[in-house]
């Protein structure tokens, strides 16, 4: 993998991380923010612009990539170079979490 | 054209959050902004009264595919745009919260934004500056017997006048980026 995006992107932002969880399937940018307020409880709220902006790059970085137009919404996925991205980012989450329980990782 | 106004102001690159700002007082007394002539002229409608909420958004004019249908999806009004940059607005009243009635909800991309002014705005003044004010204004004072004094005083004038300009948004832009990586 290209050191230059495992910089960029690990350890990503927390809208970063969710646009690209969420996009496992096709999905466009308002329908990823309706998704995101959703399960986070309306904890996390994803901008017009950040939501953009966030796509544009991933998608210019290869991790996203556009799959149709569905009225006037492009819908995007998820790449396998973005699957292995998110994977590194939920390892780095899981040992966060057992850390933060007072548990070692092995 | 009673329903109509023009105001002057000046804004630089550097200073969008206080063009929000200023858009929103306009639009409580009653004056909705509708465009922009650069580089400084503002036009107004008379409407009424309300608390709307303005943002700015820079894309050096390169916003491509959905990118209005995005804003519209999350209930922003595009109006117009001048420079590269893209006004939107939407009522206080429509704002379930604090973050519904911005367009960044987060620092990174605030930063991202700044960093791409930058580098498009930013970085050609500094060229034209280096590359053709400041061996221009060199030349008239090198040689000043043979040029006019109006050149060399007009050329002085622009010269402190883009030097503070350079310096002014440079500084601004830098302490906004520093605040935003503070997180604050």
């Amino acid at each position: 993998m290209d050191s230059r995006i495992k910089r960029i992107y690990v350890p990503m932002t927390e809208s970063g991380f969710y646009i690209l969880f969420c996009l496992q399937q096709p999905q466009h940018g308002y329908g990823i923010g309706q998704q995101v307020r959703q399960m986070t409880g309306s904890d996390l709220i994803i901008g017009a612009g950040t939501m953009y902006g966030t796509l544009s790059k991933m998608e210019n970085d290869g991790l996203i990539a556009f799959v149709k137009e569905e009225e006037k919404r492009k819908l995007y996925q998820i790449t396998e170079l973005g699957k292995k991205i998110l994977n590194l980012e939920i390892q780095r989450i899981e040992r966060l979490y057992k850390n933060s329980k007072g548990e070692t990782v092995k | 054209m009673s329903d109509r106004k023009t105001m002057i102001r000046f804004f630089t690159i550097a200073d969008y959050e206080e063009e929000e700002r200023w858009l929103r007082e306009q639009h409580k007394k009653g004056l909705k902004l509708v465009k922009i002539i650069i580089p400084c002229f503002y036009i107004f409608e008379r409407c009424a009264p309300e608390d709307v909420v303005y943002r700015l958004d820079y894309q050096n004019d390169k916003e491509g595919g959905d990118y209005f249908q995005i804003f519209k999806d999350y209930g922003w009004e595009y109006f117009t745009r001048c420079n590269g940059w893209l006004y939107f607005r939407k009522a206080a009243s429509e704002a379930e919260s604090e973050v519904d009635s911005e367009i960044f909800s987060d620092n990174s991309s605030r930063i991202d934004m700044i960093n791409h002014v930058f580098k498009t705005r930013m970085i050609p003044l500094i060229v034209i500056f280096l590359c053709i004010l400041l061996p221009n204004f060199y030349d008239s004072i090198a040689e000043y017997e043979r040029t006019s004094k109006t050149v060399t005083i007009v050329l002085g004038v622009l010269f402190v006048l883009y030097s503070c300009l350079m310096a002014y948004c440079g500084i601004k832009l830098r302490i906004l980026r520093r605040k935003y990586e503070k997180g604050e």
